[in-house]
Parts: C-alpha cells; sequence; structure tokens
C-alpha cells in the first residue's frame, strides 16, 4: 500500500538504480537450440507473467539449475563456497532447516511481486535475482567467463553474447518460475481425484471459514496472498521485529510481515520471520491463544466481538494440523529434474 | 433527508426504466428508424459523435481525499477511524441518458485498490447529456461464482471461499478505530448475491464531445451512515455475518457520486 510516498520512492529508486539493467540490452541473438519452455500449472493457479525479455527455454532452465546448484555463484564473495542449494534443500521444499532467523522457501516464487520477508524487493523475479547476485552473492563474472563449460552453456542459452550479471539473473529467475509445486494431496482433491479423511476435510472448514480464518492471507491456489502483516507475534518491536517498516517508513507496517506459502508448510520449519515456532502445532496455538495486541496488529487479526483469539477447541486444532499437512507435495520434493545436475 | 429522499426517488425511476430497458430500446428504435427515412432532400445526416473517456475512482471522506494508515475520520456513530486496505469490485455502470433511459453499460467488472489500481480504459461513450448512473458495488450474480472471474492474483485474492458459498468478496474494507482509547482492527468484508450493494448516482453529466475523465468519487463515510448507523464497536467485522452486511449493503447506496472532467 501507498504509505509515505516519498521514503517508498526514494527506496524504489534506491533499488532500481542499484540493482536493475536495462534487461534487453545484453541480449544477443538467440542461440541455435533454444527450445521454448511450456510451464504447466494447474487450471486453478493465476496467470503467470513472464517477462518478454526473459522467455522460459528450456536451455535458460538447465543454465538456472546449474547455477543454483554450483557454488562458482558465491566464489570470492562473502559467502564463499555456497550454492543457494547449499542451504535451501530440495527435500524440505527448498527451504533451510536452521535455528534463529527462517528464510522464506523457494516454492511458487513465480508468482510473487514481494520478495523477502520485509518485502525489500519487488517486481519480477529477475529483479530479486539481481540482488541475490549482486548483493547477496556478488558474483564474480570473471570466474564463470573464464570457466570451460558455463560460456556455452549462455550462448545455448541467450546467443553470442559475453556472460553479464544480467543474463546470470535471467538464467536463475527462469529456473525459480520452473520451481512450481501444485501436486499435493490437497491439489489432488481440488482436482476431484480424492477424496479427504473425515479430519483433513474439518480442518479444511476450520481453515476456509472465520473459525480458523487462515483464508485471507493463505488464500487458494497459492496458499498466500503475497501481502504483509502484523500477525500479533510481539507488542513491541526491535529492529530485527519491525518488518515491512523498515522499507516503508509507516507506523502501520510495524511488525508485519510477508505472507509465506502454506504449500509444504509441514517441511518447512521453523516458522515466522525468526524462526521462533519449531512445529506447526506451535503455529496453531498462537492462532488461537497468543497474538499480541498493538496499534499495528492487522485488522483481518481482529475478530467479532473484537477478540484476537481464535479459541478453538482440540478437535479443531487437531483436523487444521491435518489439513495444514495436505500441502505436501511429494512429487515436488523427490522431482529429480528439480534435483541437483552435477 | 430531502436529498435521500430525492437521490432514492431518482433510483427508483432509474430502476423502472432499466426493468423496461428492451421495450423502451425497440419503441426507441422505431421511432428513430421512422424519423430517419432516407429523403433525397434531407442533409447528410450528421455523423453520430463519441467521445474517448476514461473512467477514474476516487476515494474521499466527505469531500477529503482518502489518507491510508492515519485515524483521521470518523463514523456516524462517533468512532475515529483509518483505512488501512480497500479493495472492491464496480461492475454494470449504468449510464442514464436524458429521461433517465439506460444510455450505456460499463460492465466492467473493474477490480480497484485504493491504494493502487484506480484507473481504467473504457473507449468512446456516446456524446451526449446524461442524467445520473447506477453500479453494482461488486459482482453481478453470473459472475459471482467461483472461477467466474480470470484467475489474475487480484481475483484470486478476492475469492471469497466455497465453504462459505463461493464467488468472491465485493469488497474489503479494513482499518483501526478508536473504541475509547484503545485502537482496534475492523474488517468489513462484504460478499454473496444477497448482500450485493446498488449505488444511485443522481449527478447529471454532459459529454460534449470532449475527450476526457469520467469521475466516480466514492464517500467511504457514507457505509457508516444512511439508513443504518453503523458502529464499528459491535460490528468490527463483518464477514458471515447477514445482519452487518445487511447494513452495509443498504449504506453503499449513496456512497458514490459521478461527474465528467473534459
Amino acid at each position: 500500500m501507498m504509505r509515505d510516498p516519498d521514503l517508498l520512492t526514494f527506496t524504489l529508486l534506491a533499488l532500481l538504480t542499484a540493482c536493475r539493467h536495462d534487461r534487453a540490452e545484453d541480449l544477443g541473438p538467440a542461440g541455435p537450440s533454444v527450445t521454448p519452455y511450456e510451464l504447466g500449472r494447474p487450471y486453478y493457479f493465476p496467470e503467470l507473467q513472464i517477462p518478454a525479455d526473459d522467455p522460459l527455454t528450456v536451455e535458460g532452465i538447465a543454465l538456472g539449475r546449474r547455477l543454483y546448484y554450483d557454488p562458482i555463484l558465491s566464489t570470492g564473495g562473502p559467502l564463499a563456497g555456497l550454492s543457494c542449494s547449499s542451504c535451501h534443500n530440495q527435500s524440505l521444499s527448498f527451504s533451510v532447516p536452521n535455528n534463529g532467523p527462517s528464510v522464506l522457501p523457494h516454492v511458487n516464487l513465480a508468482w510473487s511481486r514481494n520478495f523477502l520477508w520485509n518485502g525489500k524487493v519487488q517486481g519480477d523475479l529477475e529483479d530479486i535475482m539481481c540482488f541475490e547476485v549482486e548483493e547477496f552473492f556478488q558474483v564474480d563474472l570473471n570466474v564463470l567467463r573464464n570457466h570451460p563449460v558455463y560460456p556455452d552453456r549462455f550462448r545455448d542459452a541467450f546467443g553470442e553474447v559475453e556472460i553479464t550479471g544480467t543474463l546470470v539473473e535471467k538464467a536463475l529467475a527462469q529456473w525459480f518460475r520452473r520451481l512450481v509445486s501444485s501436486n499435493s494431496r490437497f491439489d489432488s482433491y481440488l482436482r476431484h481425484e480424492i477424496e479427504f479423511t473425515t479430519s483433513e476435510f474439518n480442518g479444511m472448514m476450520v481453515f476456509m471459514t472465520e473459525t480458523g480464518d487462515c483464508f485471507h492471507c493463505h488464500g487458494i491456489p497459492l496458499m498466500t496472498d503475497n501481502a504483509f502483516h502484523n500477525i500479533g507475534l510481539d507488542s513491541a518491536f526491535t529492529p530485527a521485529d519491525q518488518g515491512r517498516y523498515l522499507v516503508t517508513g509507516d507506523p502501520a507496517d510495524l511488525g508485519a510481515f510477508k505472507a509465506p506459502t502454506l504449500r509444504n508448510v509441514a517441511l518447512t520449519a521453523p516458522y515466522m520471520h525468526d524462526g521462533r515456532f519449531q512445529t506447526l502445532e506451535e503455529v496453531v496455538e498462537h492462532y488461537d491463544s497468543g497474538v499480541n495486541p498493538s496499534p499495528s496488529l492487522d485488522p483481518i487479526m481482529t475478530k467479532p466481538g473484537q477478540q484476537i483469539h481464535l479459541g478453538l477447541n482440540p478437535m479443531q486444532k487437531a483436523d487444521l494440523l491435518a489439513f495444514l499437512h495436505t500441502l505436501t507435495d511429494d512429487s515436488f520434493i523427490t522431482d529429480t529434474a528439480l534435483a541437483s545436475p552435477f | 433527508m430531502d436529498l435521500l429522499r430525492d437521490t432514492l426517488r431518482h433510483f427508483d425511476t432509474m430502476t423502472m426504466n432499466l426493468r423496461r430497458f428492451p421495450p423502451l430500446l425497440i419503441v426507441g428504435l422505431s421511432i428513430l428508424s421512422g424519423a430517419c427515412q432516407k429523403d433525397e432532400d434531407d442533409p447528410p445526416a450528421p455523423t453520430p459523435t463519441s467521445v474517448a473517456v476514461a473512467l477514474k475512482v476516487e476515494h474521499h471522506m466527505d469531500g477529503v481525499p482518502l489518507i491510508f494508515d492515519t485515524i483521521l475520520y470518523t463514523t456516524a456513530a462517533e468512532h475515529a477511524y483509518s483505512v488501512s486496505r480497500l479493495e472492491y469490485y464496480l461492475s454494470e455502470i449504468i449510464l442514464f441518458g436524458a429521461g433517465s433511459t439506460p444510455n450505456d453499460t460499463l460492465r466492467g467488472p473493474y477490480y480497484v485498490n485504493g491504494s493502487g489500481t484506480t484507473s481504467f480504459t473504457v473507449g468512446e461513450l456516446p456524446a451526449a447529456e446524461y442524467s445520473g448512473a447506477a453500479l453494482l458495488l461488486g459482482l453481478p450474480q453470473e459472475l459471482n461464482v467461483t472461477g467466474g472471474l480470470p484467475n489474475t492474483m487480484e481475483n484470486v485474492n478476492m475469492a471469497w471461499p466455497d465453504p462459505m458459498g463461493g464467488g468472491y468478496h465485493f469488497i474489503k474494507f479494513e482499518g483501526h478505530f478508536l473504541d475509547g482509547a484503545t485502537a482496534t482492527g475492523f474488517a468489513m468484508h462484504v460478499g454473496n448475491n444477497t448482500y450485493l450493494p446498488h449505488a444511485a448516482l443522481g449527478q447529471s453529466f454532459t459529454l460534449d464531445g470532449r475527450s476526457g475523465t469520467l469521475a466516480i468519487r466514492f464517500n467511504l463515510n457514507e457505509l457508516f451512515r444512511t439508513p443504518h448507523t453503523y458502529d464499528l464497536s459491535t460490528g468490527n467485522y463483518s464477514m458471515g455475518d447477514m445482519m452487518l452486511m445487511g447494513q452495509l449493503r443498504d449504506n453503499a447506496f449513496d456512497a458514490f457520486t459521478i461527474e465528467y472532467r473534459p
């Protein structure tokens, strides 16, 4: 939302200046072997907006996949020796199983316009990849240019061009678009292929009605609205807990963080921006009885009668957990096409 | 109250004429057809004129432009409040010509985000005098079904869950209000065909051949008054509450005004 326009404008301008190329400038003639890639998505998924200057190709995705799994990205930078996949584990839906602050999983980001917990980067996947390449990994392009394999791979994907940061970003963005999870038990239910158990069905009812009121921020089918919400984790905010406020400067954004997707949520512990909850049970307890009031508490957290707690009974909690487990996509976490190419 | 009664009367007229539209259209076309028989001696018929129009939606509080996230406004029940989210659909915007007959309809639906999308391309409209308009704050029944709209990001986020009837939210209007000294959240969500708000816009305007902007102004304060004084302290969360959604539906009737700016 447009809050504190001057600060927002300044922030956006700074980001654009620092990390946005004219993405067309580095394009050379397409390589002779470029093959368009048609990204599959269920009919109930939103339309996918792919930048015209970075169409999906088999070669581009293959290059992005290789870069994702190759520590070469970090050579010489502050994260030397690490690749994306060093932390983001496919078997855990490309989330990071650490203690402490949590990292958003790499799943269905093709539909995201807000990136990172506080939305520091907004735009296309190419924009967040710009951040990753230039600020996070601080990629040394000469290492790629002098590599025995990468120049040919870039040529295959983008034509006769010099390897640039923009092309690295494009290849990675294509790979991230490929990371689509849409084959969970819940998807099978939506496609009328299976029936839910009674507990799963009842949990879905809790989720999708005012009983649990999960759907406003975690709606079907992406299980996130890609927006920012203060869900009452705290009443006072240390800098690490200020969230969206650090980007907008708007007090109304204090404690607001991006709603993560709940797809594969059973695999993506720890939970919340700071990883304070280790289990889904703890998460449900938070919404049920642990919400803290504050002036910036998201209005949607206030229930009829001005209550801020759900007051679920033990059966409803168990059912809700059963439903959350239906969001696990086993095919996504075992798909060899998404695994390391090395 | 006089203004309200006048507005209601005007809307009644427009509504009646809308119901009569097909026969009116036939009669009108017959008359026109008879009147415009080509006569060798007649001068060339004037070229029908139309005008390029953009649609813009504006949000005001009794004439003051809306500013998000600051408690600046006051409901009819004397609660100071702010707005943090405002998303809704406008559809079936009927423009009434002279005599309150429907002259054109902007079907939409137009998804409006108060802090984002508020301008739309309309195209050409007949250059004429208009006596007012009517619109739906939401979606017509045929679109208000799950999957009734394209699966854009905006539309999927406006979905009204199937277990609660399916379709879409007509409006999400959220913010904070002061209940005593405490800031408390409110979420006024309306959906379900029974609670679809109809609004009448009684202002006349003229599309005189100059391109311009058709400006629809949404006065959010009206959602809290007439005919119901909406009390946030007892109605801070409307979704699924039939009485509250009914009050919001009724109050929205006179929440919009319209003008043309060449």
